[in-house]
């Protein structure tokens, strides 16, 4: 491999498979994220998403706010696992898994997930699979501030 | 010594307490961590017992008969709740 071509492959993508992957406690902007993996591929024809917000209502209550623990490190392995998986059993092109954690005021950006494809089937069934995958394998817990008092919130939707 | 990882429900039932150390003989499992806690804190001893409450060593969910070692990462896992709830 000549000096140039290996500078070439050697470059680092755009944006690193760190960033596809993430749990933080600051909101994100979807325009951003879905450029993130826009710049992925040429290739992708088809870009499903999935934005999980923060509710005002859970199970008939009132709810005032959320706020989200994680298991540092295990909650990243296992988005990184949905990731992967969600690549390669479903064709798609890129996949991008964000979570938030800590204080979520009502209405705002909790989870994103971004599935891109050639075409849109194989997106919309990655990017349902995540989500549903998410919510069962991801070690993240949600503590809803209601008029009543704070409760963890335990079972599954 | 082992420090084992409290979150949620867990945390909160250990008196808000982020972490337990606890002292356990080498050859140990899993099993024998469940009764240590139960015996210390049998709220969530009974979640254990129900398997509502999950225990991961080395980040990763762990069976009852894995053996524990010094220095291992484990945590009490109470049920996720990721995403937005009903989303």
């Amino acid at each position: 491999m000549s000096l140039e071509q290996a500078t070439k492959a050697d470059q680092p993508a755009t944006d690193d498979d760190a960033m596809l992957v993430r749990v933080q406690r600051e909101d994100f902007s979807i325009d951003e994220e879905l450029k993130r993996v826009r710049r992925r591929s040429k290739r992708i024809g088809g870009i499903a998403m999935f934005l999980g917000t923060a509710r005002d209502r859970s199970k008939g209550k009132d709810v005032d706010g959320i706020t989200f623990e994680h298991y540092e490190g295990m909650a990243q392995k296992k988005l990184r696992e949905i990731r992967e998986r969600a690549i390669r059993e479903f064709g798609v092109i890129e996949v991008l898994v964000l979570h938030r954690y800590g204080e979520i005021a009502i209405g705002d950006n909790i989870v994103l997930i971004i599935a891109a494809a050639e075409h849109r089937a194989e997106a919309f069934r990655a990017c349902q699979w995540a989500i549903d995958e998410l919510k069962q394998i991801t070690p993240i817990w949600k503590l809803e501030h209601t008029p009543e008092g704070e409760v963890w919130v335990e079972e599954h939707p | 010594m082992v420090t084992i990882h409290l979150f949620g429900m867990t945390k909160m039932l250990a008196g808000n307490q982020g972490t337990l150390s606890l002292s356990l003989h080498d050859g140990k499992r899993v099993k024998d961590l469940v009764s240590v806690i139960d015996a210390a804190y049998p709220k969530i001893g009974e979640l254990l017992q129900k398997k509502k409450v999950l225990v991961s060593v080395n980040q990763e969910i762990a069976h009852e008969d894995l053996e524990v070692k010094d220095g291992d990462e484990i945590a009490l896992l109470p049920p996720f709740a990721g995403g937005s709830e009903g989303c």
